[in-house]
């Protein structure tokens, strides 16, 4: 009986200590991220998510922002749409902020349904979506180091330099999604204006078995270039069914993740990659912080990390200036005023304005692979673009 | 011209080799194995494992990947299969379609999804090679073409001369008979399972050689079975006139029509043929009526 | 024991016709109406919208359930219908046309018109080409609807709006949840009964004997039509339920997996019977949330990695393990198990009562 009765008081007294201390612990920054873990588009998205589970675990472990952890909860939408639908309407329950790290066509219904909850969305890890340029939707904001029209402008100018005064004739590979068939027919229009030669955007579906027929139509109509802008898988995909049928012209694409790893696997001279962040490489001092972080803890190797960092950073520095307690409008304020150095990952820093939440200027470097010196090389340093 | 003739040669190759295993297993069992697809990823990655686990040694690797390939498919028949005997043929099918699932989900639990390149670790390259007409094709193009030819060879000759292969089709037609005959039908059902998966794993090697792998090749599976069905599912001679035919299909509305089209072509040739000759080219009719 | 709820003494006709024979049956189909009428009041939304799934899967299993276990036309190609009705919807919303009133019916003529187009075949094939027909009209209809994506939507997918049925916005987990738990429940009663009657009677001929039913007089080409048209009419509005409930339609929610979903439901439920394809859907709508516990339970962190890996592999090995250990499905084993109750201390049914 007395043996029940102190049974009974302990389990009283450790359900209090329990309450008591769970009350305790801070209220944290609640953050929803819908990104695609998996899925045949991953290896675009998943470091993301690894590289901000990584960045905020370092933060939480050392007490937080303002004294709160940052709590932020993931949902897998493996690329597709639908499930991103459904990710945003269980994260935005309770979020501060939504971010979307995944490809494109899940854009639209994340973006109505933040609209319609009035939660800000970062976009993370996908494309820009032009709702961030000047004149910026309100409740939209992008870190990605890609965005429409700068890249195409970027690269055809690039393409224009190395053809030094030689008129030549550029094709383009896009995939059948919008954003990208979109960014190339302006390209396209650019390359025209630049006064090059252009070859119809040649557009192909992302679960193409074989890429050959859609290289075949590129070679044969002559071009001398090939920039592609579009998901990892298509841009190296039509590069090397070119390669592999004998075509001798230069392909430049925007490099996403694999870029560093695909450039030293293919040694193709004739392939160059337009980024935003510094490649690995270049052993910077943040690249060595980040490589012994995220030793052991992430399935992607550490110089996948660096558009997910850069995105963890920016957020980072909103919930800083946002203050506790946080609020939607209040965080959507302070991310629009933010000013974050990125150490060398992109070219400068990152400045959003109320009216720019792209940033004021972007930077852009291109790689190549150099057969003599068989390694990775920057054709030129960093190459300045205002955005207004 | 020249060049839309090569590519139709070696995607016809890819299919054929996929058919083969259609038409190999249905002649054995009546049943429609839809894994192909992912016995051909299983194949590449494999070959991944094997090139990994010895690196610079092709020698070594592809024989071994082609061993697991083809052993995959014994166990599949002795743990699956083999107690579906006397099952309704659908049900049969069914967990085929649980095996692709299966197989699938093991894939991506153990490699994750992203792209793998065999090539790399194997210390091989792929370069262009010009032919005749001005069309250029890959080294590994024309090995998926030369694995196709000798693998056909070789089968229409072991199953037309060889002791064993004469068992496998007298099996395949009267099974009970074949039975009674002394036949061990499990051992040739069983091995009619090991040379699908070998030709199914054989292609996924070749493909994840010339372009790359992925979990979610499995879908080229689908497309080799309107092959299979079109040249007849009982017919290993009509496989390649019918691969021939929806490869020229398919890469003709590429280069003419819409990049959508190319995915469904197959699909509409399969309806076509089930329409109006639903045994196929080269198939037996009473196969109609068998289920 | 063996004399409770034999339910075999009838005293009229009506009693005969009734649905729900024994008082112990009623009971049961009382008390679950009672539960499933309050149980907003205790189950949080997370609960509700499980439910509203599993009774939305249930809509589609019962469906199939009539094509596949009743008429014994297999079919892969369900997807292809829900997507019918889905992008019916979606299109019509496109063009303004919002109302359910409008957009339901459209969903259901496009849904019957493609039912009797794939139908067809079904005439001159049987069996595993019946299948593969039905597979390959699959790929063609998401072809089509791919193809009015990309087009209308620019290949992001519809957004569709909240249904408004004179003046009455149906939104939110609850009210969904009393949505899609009733029309389920009158599609249940429309199948038991279509079971019953002169249709389900002769759809169960033809899938015995379709040689002996047509010496019989059935007239087996209408009925076969019928069971394609029946079928794809109830999965056309099914989808275009779909539209609505999600908010957003695009084409790569309809892929063959969805069929094979399906199939599944209606073979680990237990072919041919209604129950089945109720409990089958339940099943298959649960497992991918149980598999998250579990996983979640094992090991939170790294989980997210395995987490699809696992819930495909456990789908697929589930439905292995049915196919061959347990063809009769969910049904059957919930027949032994009621069997035993109702039989203890004897082992087996008397010779003389049927099952």
């Amino acid at each position: 009986m007395r043996g029940r009765i102190l049974i009974g008081a302990a389990g009283v007294l450790g359900l209090v200590a329990a309450h008591t201390a769970r009350a305790q612990a801070p209220e944290p920054y609640r953050i929803g991220m819908t990104v695609a873990i998996t899925g045949p588009f991953s290896a675009g998205y998943a470091p993301t998510y690894e590289a901000y589970r990584t960045y905020f675990k370092r933060i939480n472990d050392a007490g937080g922002i303002n004294g709160h952890p940052v709590a932020i909860t993931y949902e897998d939408d493996r690329g597709e749409p639908q499930r991103a639908a459904a990710a945003a309407k269980k994260l935005t329950d309770g979020a501060l902020l939504l971010i979307n790290a995944s490809i494109s066509p899940t854009y639209k219904p994340v973006m109505t349904e933040a609209e319609a909850t009035k939660t800000p969305l970062l976009f993370g890890g996908g494309v820009c979506p032009r709702e961030a340029f000047p004149p910026a939707t309100p409740l939209i904001f992008c870190t990605t180091s890609f965005g429409s029209k700068w890249d195409s402008r970027m690269a055809l100018g690039f393409i224009k330099e190395q053809s030094a005064g030689k008129k030549v004739k550029v094709g383009f590979a896009a995939q059948d999604i919008p954003l990208s068939r979109v960014e190339l027919e302006f390209a396209e229009q650019h390359a025209k204006e630049l006064g090059m030669d252009t070859i119809p955007v040649v557009v192909v579906p992302g679960s193409a078995a074989d890429f050959t027929p859609f290289a075949q139509n590129l070679k044969e109509a002559g071009a001398d270039w090939v920039f592609s802008w579009a998901p990892w898988g298509v841009e190296i995909g039509v590069f090397e069914a070119l390669n592999r049928i004998g075509w001798k012209g230069s392909y430049i694409l925007y490099g996403h993740q694999p870029a560093q790893d695909e450039l030293t696997r293919l040694k193709a001279p004739n392939l160059h990659a337009l980024t935003g962040n510094a490649m690995f490489i270049e052993n910077l001092p943040i690249h060595a912080e980040i490589t012994n972080l995220v030793k052991g803890q992430t399935n992607h190797p550490a110089h996948y990390m660096a558009e997910g960092w850069t995105s963890a950073m920016v957020l980072d520095a909103g919930l800083r200036k946002c203050g506790w307690p946080c609020s939607r409008e209040k965080l959507a304020q302070a991310l629009s005023s933010v000013s974050v150095d990125t150490k060398g990952l992109r070219g400068g820093p990152i400045e959003m304005t109320a009216d720019n939440h792209y940033r004021k200027a972007t930077y852009y470097k291109v790689y190549r692979w150099d057969t003599a010196r068989s390694a990775i090389v920057s054709v030129g340093g960093w190459s300045k673009l205002d955005i207004k | 011209m020249a060049q839309a003739l090569a590519t139709t040669v070696v995607v016809a190759s890819l299919y054929a080799l996929l058919a083969a295993g259609y038409v190999l297993v249905y002649r054995a069992s009546r049943v429609l194995n839809l894994a192909q697809g992912d016995l051909l990823t299983l194949g590449g990655y494999f070959l991944f494992a094997t090139a990994a686990t010895f690196p610079g040694a092709p020698a070594l690797a592809l024989p071994l990947a082609a061993a697991l390939s083809a052993l995959t498919g014994v166990l599949v028949y002795v743990a699956l299969m083999r107690p579906m005997a006397g099952h309704p043929i659908f049900a049969a099918v069914l967990v085929t379609v649980t095996l692709g699932i299966l197989l699938r989900a093991a894939i991506v639990f153990v490699f994750t999804d992203r792209t793998r390149h065999p090539l790399q670790q194997l210390g091989l390259t792929n370069p262009p090679r010009p032919l005749v007409g001005g069309a250029v094709v890959s080294t590994f193009d024309l090995v998926m073409v030369g694995a196709a030819v000798v693998l056909f060879a070789a089968l229409l000759v072991f199953l037309k001369v060889s002791p064993l292969g004469i068992r496998m089709r007298a099996a395949g037609e009267r099974a009970l008979l074949a039975s009674q005959r002394g036949i061990n039908f499990h051992g040739v059902f069983a091995l009619s399972w090991a040379l699908a998966a070998f030709a199914g794993g054989l292609a996924g090697m070749i493909y994840s050689s010339n372009v790359r792998l992925e979990p979610s090749l499995g879908i080229l599976g689908l497309r080799a079975f309107a092959v299979a069905l079109v040249g007849g599912l009982d017919s290993l001679g009509g496989v390649i006139p019918a691969a021939l035919l929806v490869a020229a299909v398919e890469v003709a509305s590429v280069r003419y029509g819409n990049a959508l089209l190319s995915d469904v072509s197959p699909f509409v040739c399969l309806l076509v043929m089930l329409l109006i000759r639903p045994w196929g080219m080269f198939g037996t009719k009473e196969e109609l009526e068998r289920v | 024991m063996a004399t409770r709820g034999s339910g075999y003494f009838k005293t009229s006709y009506e009693a005969d016709l009734g649905l729900v024979d024994t008082r112990l049956r009623r009971v049961t189909l009382a008390i679950f109406f009672l539960v499933l009428l309050v149980l907003p009041r205790f189950a949080s939304g997370f609960v509700l919208d499980l439910v509203s799934q599993a009774a939305f899967a249930a809509i589609g299993a019962l469906a199939l359930n009539v094509l596949t276990g009743l008429a014994g036309q297999i079919s892969l190609g369900h997807a292809g219908f829900l997507a019918a009705g889905a992008f019916t919807t979606a299109s019509l919303v496109e063009r303004g046309v919002v109302s359910p009133l409008v957009t339901l019916p459209a969903a259901a003529l496009v849904g019957g018109v493609l039912g009797f187009v794939v139908g067809i075949p079904s005439l001159r094939l049987k069996g595993l080409y019946l299948a593969l027909g039905t597979l390959a009209m699959h790929h063609v209809v998401l072809y089509m609807a791919g193809e009015m994506q990309a087009r209308a939507g620019g290949n992001t997918g519809f957004t569709i709006p909240a249904p408004r049925l004179a003046g009455f916005v149906v939104k939110g987990s609850v009210t969904w949840y009393y949505v899609l738990v009733a029309l389920a429940a009158l599609v249940l009663v429309l199948v038991v009964n279509l079971q019953r009657s002169r249709a389900g009677r002769a759809w169960m001929a033809i899938r015995d004997r379709d040689v002996a039913a047509a010496s019989v007089g059935i007239d087996v080409a209408r009925y076969k039509l019928s069971a394609f048209v029946w079928s794809s009419v109830v999965t056309a509005l099914a989808g275009a339920l779909f539209a609505y409930h999600r908010g957003f339609v695009s084409v790569e929610a309809f892929g063959f997996f969805v069929a094979v979903e399906y199939v599944a439901m209606i073979i680990i439920g237990g072919l041919g019977s209604a129950l089945g394809a109720v409990l089958g859907a339940a099943f298959v709508t649960l497992l991918p949330y149980a598999i998250d516990g579990l996983v979640a339970g094992l090991g939170p962190d790294a989980a997210q990695y395995y987490v699809f890996p696992v819930k495909f592999g456990a789908f697929g090995l589930l439905m292995a393990l049915f196919l061959l250990f347990e063809p009769l499905g969910l049904v059957g084993i919930w027949r032994r198990i009621r069997n035993w109750f109702v039989l203890w201390p004897f082992r087996h049914r008397p010779l003389r009562a049927s099952s």
